[in-house]
């Protein structure tokens, strides 16, 4: 479903990407976790057609993102980590703008905008102009919008940032249900619970490189370690954990 | 004190780190730009003032009068200017920066606070003005033979004269802020827009300046002369600041140094005023502020089928574009402010030419109002190019943070590029279309020019507005605060320069062959053939000018953006 193969970015001097190769199947709820500054939200921008790569390429459901961006955007619902949106837009406004962009049918829209603004507590918001919203609210209305055209690739940068407990456990559980239904998610977090609970395989980028990939299980194996849970071992991998020692 | 400079300092290291950041370079080029026309600004400034004072020393008598008189209303502009400047300043420092929510998290006295946003705002509302007032201040100097003190006192008077208007505007804005109901601050925008319109308008009807060719409309000189010869008010800090100056020139020490003592006592007990106020109502206006703005008309446009019939010919993702944009612009009140200065631009111009005597100029009436209706045109694309510098050229930058939407969405970006020059073309060509015919059967030109005006300017604007969207899209500045000030960047400032040359080429090279055309048929003889050629070349090259500032532009914009 998602194909990416010797991706790179360059900026200027800067390798942000590192030749990255992965493929992940469909129905997949893909993890992707690394330190700060490791190329994660480059690799997911460049996954959603926002950034070019430097060299290599993104192939999403068999479509090249590069020639195709814009046939393989429509089946992508991107979510990005900060809920930058039209303040000056109600929430349904917002709904009705990416339901256009989108090609969601306009017979089908209502009844789809509202069951999704319920299904995230925004429908009473759905009037109110979306700079009276809050952090959080904002984030809900952007994974209500992605979740607008039913998408088939869904590519998330942390997207728990800002959402209450409840928000979390609700998010998880849509992920966890859409990933059933033969949705593929690619989610990059620092929550390395989240990672751990939720996601099929995760995959581990630093430096731009991808330096482990695989379940729990197969990452610990990589790590050489026993036992321990996903922040040793990704502590180990990194060497962010003898950094901070 | 030291907590204030603190404050300060961040102002001061973004300045000073500017020139490393990523922009960098392009920061030098424009500050190159800015630096070059400023010195030409300012050395035109100079020019004019030296010869109007020159001219008027040599008059006897009556030329100090009017140099005085003139000194007198270049105070008082620079007042108000200064007022108004301050008062959006302030309102933008105090009550609506991003960084106020940070500032005000910080361990320091709010009155600390306060008082470093009001110093800042007085800097960012007063240096313009006091920068371009040297100029002039420098002529009296010269023109008057004034010594060191003069030149000193001028310029303890200006900075005064800063500090008084800045703490006037800030007092206005504590005490509006603090009674307008909270989610309101931001209507203060349009308030001041409504305000400024009226004033100006009023005070153009005021002053009506067709009077000055019409020497018959003075009843008696000598009432004139009283006119001209009175001082302002004794209480005003203007009057305190002419008087300071007018002494200054004719080296009364003691009278000048008696008003500037007026000038910055009003100076300490307004800061002593506007700090004890601020504790008082600052941190209430400013929480009130943090609430969601309320919306000015909250009532939903009913769509009507006409309406419904026209956005029903666009394709369904590029009519959500063009009704997000027209929605985000309209619900934006900074921009309605806008509006009413071009809606007051608009009247003024057009009353300029209901009183143009075209009827007692010496040369043929029909000459002039036909040079006039020329002249027009470039105006009035003039006047297009300064609403696209503040409306088209900040387009794309407007869609700031949230332009992931546009990136990540199935759209092409050329898609989205001509979707934003549809919007801005039909309403500013109507309303350019509209100045230019108005303004013509006001100057009761020739059919012929009325035709000439409406199809250059049809075949001008879309260049303009291209060139506005193009060059805003190949420079664009998502992370500004506000996204209007683009057009004091780089591609701004490019913007307005390729845009105004565009104009003028297409001026110059229909101005040859218009005027052949014209005297032949105010002789009543034919084109020769060679002029008839001469036509069609010249509006075969517009042509493809106008067509080429079209394309290149949004193909710039297009490729730098997807870039």
């Amino acid at each position: 479903m998602i194909e990416l193969v010797n991706l790179t970015k360059r900026y200027g001097r800067t390798l942000a990407v590192d030749h990255l190769n992965l493929t992940v199947e469909k129905g997949e709820l893909f993890g992707f976790i690394g330190p700060n500054g490791a190329g994660k939200t480059t690799t997911l921008r460049m996954m959603a057609g926002i950034l070019g790569a430097t060299e290599g390429t993104i192939a999403i459901a068999g479509i090249d993102v590069a020639e195709y961006p814009e046939k393989a955007k429509k089946i992508i619902g991107f979510i990005p980590d900060r809920p930058f949106l039209y303040e000056k837009l109600t929430g349904m406004e917002f709904m009705g703008f990416i339901g256009a962009l989108y090609g969601v049918a306009e017979e089908d829209f209502p009844v789809r905008a509202e069951e999704l603004l319920q299904r995230f507590s925004l429908y009473d918001w759905g009037d109110h102009l979306i700079e009276s919203y809050s952090h959080g609210m904002k984030q809900r209305l952007i994974i209500a919008s992605a979740l607008l055209h039913d998408p088939e690739i869904i590519i998330v940068d942390e997207p728990m940032v800002g959402l209450d407990p409840a928000g979390i456990r609700m998010v998880k559980n849509i992920f966890r249900g859409l990933a059933d239904n033969g949705v593929t998610i690619f989610m990059s977090t620092h929550t390395l619970e989240i990672a751990a609970d939720l996601c099929d395989r995760i995959g581990i980028i630093h430096r731009g490189r991808m330096i482990a990939l695989g379940t729990t299980g197969d990452l610990r194996g990589t790590a050489r370690l026993n036992e321990g849970d996903l922040e040793e071992v990704f502590l180990r991998l990194t060497g962010s954990g003898e950094e901070t020692l | 004190m030291k907590e204030i400079t603190t404050l300060l300092l961040p102002r001061y290291l973004s300045f000073k780190n500017a020139g490393i950041s990523q922009d960098g370079g392009n920061r030098r080029v424009r500050l190159l730009l800015f630096t070059v026309i400023g010195i030409l600004f300012w050395t035109g400034v100079f020019i004019a003032f030296y010869r109007v004072l020159t001219y008027f020393r040599g008059i006897e008598e009556f030329g100090d009068i009017l140099a005085h008189k003139l000194l007198s209303m270049v105070i008082m502009t620079i007042f108000s200017l200064l007022v108004f400047s301050g008062i959006v300043a302030s309102l933008s420092k105090l009550y609506l920066s991003r960084d106020l929510i940070l500032v005000h998290s910080l361990p320091a006295a709010r009155g600390s606070i306060f008082m470093a946003r009001w110093l800042e705002s007085t800097i960012d509302s007063s240096w313009m003005a006091l920068f371009f007032s040297m100029p002039v201040f420098l002529s009296y100097g010269i023109v008057y033979k004034a010594g060191a003190f003069y030149y000193l006192t001028a310029g303890m008077t200006m900075v005064s004269l800063c500090l008084i208007a800045s703490a006037v505007s800030v007092f206005l804005v504590l005490i509006t802020a603090f009674i307008l109901p909270a989610g309101r601050i931001r209507s203060l925008f349009v308030l001041l827009g409504l305000i400024f319109v009226v004033a100006l308008i009023v005070a153009f009807r005021l002053m009506r300046p067709e009077r000055l060719v019409n020497p018959e409309s003075f009843a008696s000189l000598i009432l004139y002369l009283k006119e001209m010869g009175t001082t302002g008010s004794p209480l005003l800090p203007t009057t305190w600041a002419f008087d300071c100056l007018s002494a200054a020139l004719a080296n009364l020490k003691g009278k000048a140094l008696f008003n500037l003592s007026l000038c910055w006592s009003c100076t300490g007990a307004l800061s002593y005023i506007i700090g004890w106020t601020a504790d008082l109502v600052y941190f209430g206006g400013y929480t009130k502020a943090q609430t969601s703005s309320a919306r000015l008309l909250v009532h939903k446009i009913a769509v009507s089928s006409h309406r419904r019939r026209l956005f029903g010919m666009i394709p369904r993702p590029l009519r959500a574009l063009v009704v997000k944009e027209v929605r985000t612009f309209f619900r934006d009140q900074t921009q309605w402010t806008q509006l009413f200065l071009i809606a007051a631009l608009i009247v003024v111009y057009l009353y300029n030419f209901s009183v143009l005597p075209v009827e007692q100029a010496k040369i043929r009436t029909v000459y002039i109002q036909n040079i006039f209706s020329f002249l027009n045109m470039g105006l009035a694309a003039f006047v297009l190019t300064a609403i696209a510098a503040r409306f088209v050229y900040p387009a794309v930058s407007c869609e700031g943070e949230a332009f992931w939407i546009i990136r990540a969405a199935p759209v092409e970006l050329r898609q989205f590029l001509w979707v934003k020059l549809f919007v801005y073309y039909v309403p500013l060509l109507i309303l350019v279309e509209l100045l230019i015919v108005i303004s013509n059967i006001l100057l009761q030109v020739t059919p012929f020019m009325m035709v000439l005006s409406v199809v250059t300017i049809f075949l001008v604007t879309p260049g303009i507005i291209a060139l506005g969207i193009g060059l805003g899209a190949a420079y664009p500045d998502f992370h500004a605060e506000n996204s209007s000030q683009s057009v004091t960047s780089f591609g701004g400032l490019f913007f307005m320069l390729i845009s105004a040359a565009f104009i003028a080429s297409v001026i110059i090279l229909e101005a040859g062959p218009v005027y052949q055309f014209f005297m032949a048929d105010i002789q009543g003889r034919r084109l020769s053939n060679l002029q008839l050629g001469w036509l069609v070349i010249s509006f075969v090259i517009v042509l493809m000018i106008c067509a080429l500032a079209v394309i290149l532009p949004m193909r710039l914009g297009e490729r730098r953006l997807g870039n």
